[in-house]
């Protein structure tokens, strides 16, 4: 048996069975030529009336784009009527397929899946031969939506009671992913938000830094993180009835002091004391409760104004100015929560340690904070490590041993310590949910002051300010090459050249015209530049043969569009879009007529050189 | 009740709860803590304290007439929208008997065929969608060809009338170009004007085509001053295909666009079918100074028929249903189910399948 149906006896069964017209999806171009191959020397011909509708329509749309006239497929268009349609094709010619099947004239067209996104193409039928299509260089089974998409394309209001979406198999169809898109329900959509560094110079040029966390809150990213940190907040909710038994004892903290003792109590044993040592967490938080530093302090919440060590013991202690005015001196250790926020503070020499204005101040900022603070993250070793020999020295310091409620908290340790490693771990991920976004925004900023584009308090620089203009893919690489002007001595061919390698993401191969020697080596220095990028911007492919086609292109105005296609094995479609989208690079630098006079002057003149023929044809 | 009762009552809820009091209450609740967010809650209940503590015994009853306590992992119960129109037609009630005889090649092909013309009448989801408008920000989500161009047509020309710009916006140019040619033909073509990079056909016109990157980069360019369109008349943006929100490279421009969309000028969204249409005009609402209505369904206007063509040209359907059974993605046909696996031995290398 066949892998798969052969195009003739398809279309013959579908009109058969009076199933046309039909949109025949297929895995790739290839097929879909491959399959308009398989009717040249069919004689399934379409009675005379209906060739000549077909011819008719043609005409029209011909009159308008005159650069699909001699388009290989028309013969088979018109004595078959089935035609293909896919990205290797100029938009003319797509757009005369789309309008050959409004008027109905054809009986299948053979599509890969990208016709199924937004184009009005609709039919009868749908033929499906595929569960899968290649995203991203990887090919991915059919989500739900698109198979919904593509068997939705059958059905015409108006022209059909009924559509037909047709399974038909090829190697490697998986019928589960088809039934299931059929019959199930379309998947929830996700944000996709990605912070680019035009969008950070153009956030801080319209807004000051303060406030641009409450600009990105209003997205849909954060809309969504927020529902999942609202799911937490509940399952917190929920934690923190649980630990309702477990509240304040003898000592306020008595998890933690319960676990330190009870793991004192089995190392000392074995364990004989040494020397002096602090706790490891207490170690290495001291160094960051520096003054104006805002800790929290179990369910409260204070401003450290000093640190010091005490007098006998030598332990860390700070003094702090707490929620409600009071200041209190306390061991570092009482701290449980040291947050990345730093308030600004006057210090003073002597009680309390800063200016009374401070003091007033402090307390106000404090009241006004969020309930949550990012946390600063501080490494501290893990439960698991010995003990310090500090504190095994002072087992005798803890009150454990002849407390009161030795016996529950004894009972109730692994169960009350469990829920409140849940709680931090979910207060963890709620904060990370909550200010993952400005978390990243942050990250681009640092970049941006790093290559001078803004100021150290976030504002735009002279480069900045025109750079915010290039909103494209790959912007921190073209700013980049306009600063170390790399174009000072390129004609308009090679910036058009050079911009359509670093538009162009396709690695597919293909014989290609020569590169000058020109654009050889200013190619070689963008590569360069770029390689370097890399840690802040993924490099583009930057093809010297892609830019060939593109320098031959402008710099030939006498070059045709047959001569430019006859010279790369590049799909005619393909071409297309490499142009039309290194146009689009072009015009973005075409706004930076302010500040770059001469390289706009190039890239119009490239513009006027690469808008000619079929590129003209379309806005 | 007294404040402090209140305060009480307010201090035992789930924090979920409060938020969800919150919402449309207080600006960026969800940034305060639980403390915090009580002591706003109660400053501003002052001003509607009787709507304010109805609200809040609804969400509290809410939550007791839920059966036992949620899952954790269940997704947040939602205030239905109270107007929506069609509720989801989960899963249609085509669940024939098991012994019921699985449907014959000549049923399913049965009733294809063109219907008689008849004159245009507006489907009652269209004519919801274009009055909704009025008063806020729609986003509409219905399956493919169900007719939502009808909507977008009808809303510009409703703004044109009042003097509003209108912008259209698809994701892809050759989408842009279809709509340019269509609504020239509806609206004439001194009314229609395509913007894109580097050209600039009848800009001035009062229907604008672009594609999405082009209104987000407009509205920019507006946010730092510079301004080369006129956003001030700007009445109507249509967001064609918005289901591109969750494309992974670009769907963060339809973010942009709406965060920035100028707040005098209404959003209509249309999309095909998505999971989470209510998530979207949530999430509007919450951003914008108009509530965001949502119209959707999932009923296809032509029935859609599922069949099974086997590479020998046999056609059966497959589904054991004329129609397509939602929910039920193994109720295939006999006959496609016996002719696919012959399809799979016979294609499969053999040592893949031992
Ligand atoms: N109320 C109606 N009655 C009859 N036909 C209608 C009605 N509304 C729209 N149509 C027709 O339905 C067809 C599909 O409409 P349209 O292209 O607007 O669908 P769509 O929802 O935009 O689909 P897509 O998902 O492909 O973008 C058109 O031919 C249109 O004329
Ligand atoms: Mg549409």
């Amino acid at each position: 048996m066949p892998p798969s149906i052969h195009p003739v006896d398809l279309i013959l069964a579908l009109r058969d069975k009076h199933l046309t017209p039909a949109i025949v999806f297929l895995t790739s171009r290839r097929a879909c030529d491959e399959a308009m191959q398989a009717f040249d020397h069919s004689r399934i011909l379409l009675p005379p009336p209906r060739q000549q509708a077909i011819a008719d329509v043609l005409d029209k749309v011909i009159a308008q784009y005159p650069s699909i006239a001699e388009h290989p497929l028309i013969p088979t268009v018109q004595r078959i009527g089935v035609a293909a349609h896919h990205a290797g094709h100029l938009p003319s010619w797509k757009i005369a397929v789309e309008e050959l099947m409004r008027h109905g004239c054809l009986d299948a067209v053979f599509a890969t899946t990208t016709l199924a996104a937004g184009v009005d193409f609709p039919a009868r039928t749908v033929i499906i031969t595929q569960s899968s299509i290649r995203k991203s260089r990887d090919f991915m089974d059919l989500t739900i939506g698109e198979v919904q998409q593509i068997a939705g394309r059958a059905g015409r209001r108006g022209k059909d009671l009924v559509g037909f979406a047709i399974v038909t198999p090829s190697p490697y169809i998986d019928l589960n992913v088809l039934t299931k898109g059929f019959t199930g329900h379309p998947e929830a959509i996700n944000s996709q938000f990605l912070i680019s560094y035009p969008m950070v110079l153009n956030l801080l040029k319209a807004h000051p830094l303060d406030q641009i966390q409450p600009i990105l809150a209003k997205s849909f990213a954060q809309f969504q993180l927020n529902q999942r940190a609202e799911v937490l907040e509940r399952k917190l909710d929920d934690l923190r009835d649980q630990m309702e038994p477990f509240g304040p004892r003898v000592c306020t903290d008595w998890i933690t002091e319960w676990q330190t003792f009870d793991q004192v109590r089995r190392q000392k044993s074995h364990r004989a004391p040494v020397r002096k040592h602090e706790p490891p967490e207490v170690a290495a938080r001291f160094h960051f409760l520096t003054p104006g530093r805002v800790v929290g302090f179990g369910r409260s919440r204070g401003v450290v104004l000093r640190q010091y060590r005490s007098k006998g013991q030598k332990s860390p202690m700070i003094t702090a100015l707490r929620l409600g005015g009071g200041i209190t001196e306390s061991p570092a250790s009482t701290v449980t929560e040291v947050s990345d926020r730093v308030l600004d503070c006057v210090d003073a020499p002597v009680y309390p340690w800063c200016t009374p204005e401070s003091v007033e101040e402090l307390l106000h900022h404090l009241e006004e904070l969020p309930g949550r603070l990012p946390e600063l993250p501080i490494l501290i070793p893990k439960d698991d490590e010995p003990i310090p020999d500090a504190i095994v020295q002072t087992l005798g310091d803890f009150a454990c041993p002849t407390c009161p409620s030795r016996s529950a908290c004894q009972r109730d340790y692994p169960l009350a310590a469990k829920l409140r490693q849940e709680q931090h771990r979910h207060v963890k991920s709620i904060q990370a949910l909550r200010t993952s976004l400005w978390h990243r925004f942050q990250e681009k900023i640092d970049v941006l002051q790093q290559f001078g584009y803004l100021t150290p308090t976030a504002h735009l620089t002279e480069d900045g300010e025109w750079a915010r203009l290039i909103r494209i893919d790959h912007s921190l690489l073209i700013t980049e090459l306009l600063r170390a002007d790399a174009f000072s001595g390129a004609d308009p061919a090679m910036l058009a050249a050079v911009m359509s390698s670093i538009a162009h993401d396709d690695d597919r191969p293909g014989a290609f015209p020569r590169v000058s020697s020109g654009l050889a080596s200013l190619l070689g220095q963008v590569r360069k530049l770029a390689a370097s990028l890399s840690p802040h911007e993924d490099p583009p492919l930057l093809r010297a043969d892609i830019a060939a086609v593109t320098e031959r292109w402008i710099g030939d105005p006498g070059l045709t569009w047959i001569g430019l296609c006859k010279s790369t094995t590049m799909a005619e479609g393909d071409i297309y879009r490499l142009l039309a989208r290194t146009l689009e690079f072009l015009s973005q630098l075409h706004t930076l007529k302010a500040t770059h006079p001469g390289l706009t002057d190039t890239a119009s003149r490239a513009i006027a050189a690469l808008r000619r023929g079929v590129l003209e044809e379309l806005p | 009740m007294t404040t402090e009762e209140l305060e009480q009552l307010l201090a035992q809820q789930p924090i979920a709860l409060l938020h969800r009091l919150a919402r449309g209450r207080v600006q960026r609740h969800f940034r305060a803590g639980k403390r915090r967010l009580i002591e706003v809650l109660l400053r501003h209940s002052a001003e509607n304290r009787a709507g304010f503590e109805s609200d809040l015994m609804t969400l509290i009853g809410e939550k007791h007439a839920r059966p036992a306590p949620p899952p954790p992992q269940a997704p947040a119960i939602r205030k239905q929208k109270s107007s929506a129109p069609q509720r989801r037609t989960t899963h249609r009630p085509v669940e024939p008997e098991s012994h019921e005889p699985a449907i014959t090649l000549s049923s399913w092909l049965e009733g294809l065929g063109i219907p008689p013309s008849k004159a245009f009448v507006p489907d009652a989801w269209q004519e919801e969608a274009i009055a909704k408008l009025r008063e806020g920000d729609v986003v509409v989500s219905v399956p493919t060809g169900s007719g939502k161009t009808y909507v977008a047509v009808e809303a510009a020309r409703r703004a044109i009338a009042e003097n509003r710009t209108v912008i259209y916006t698809s994701p892809l140019k050759a989408l842009s170009n279809t709509k340019y040619t269509e609504f020239s033909k509806i609206f004439g073509a001194e009314q229609v004007g395509i913007l894109t990079g580097d050209r600039r056909d009848n800009g001035q016109a009062p229907l604008l085509i672009m594609t999405t990157e082009i209104l987000r980069n407009l509205l920019y360019d507006a946010g730092g001053g510079e301004i080369d369109v006129r956003l001030d008349t700007l009445g109507l943006v249509i967001l064609d295909e918005s289901q591109y929100i969750a494309d992974p490279e670009r769907g963060v421009v339809w973010e942009e666009t709406i965060i920035f969309c100028p707040s005098q000028a209404r959003m209509l969204l249309l999309s095909a079918s998505i999971g989470n249409p209510h998530d979207i005009a949530e999430w509007i609402t919450s951003i914008r100074p108009t509530p965001c209505h949502l119209v959707r369904h999932s009923t296809r206007t032509v029935p859609l028929r599922a069949g099974y063509l086997h590479p020998n040209g046999k056609l059966t359907p497959l589904f054991r249903t004329v129609g397509i059974p939602h929910g039920h993605p193994s109720y295939l046909h006999p006959e496609a189910k016996r002719l696919f696996l012959q399809y799979e031995d016979e294609t499969l290398p053999s040592h893949s399948r031992r």
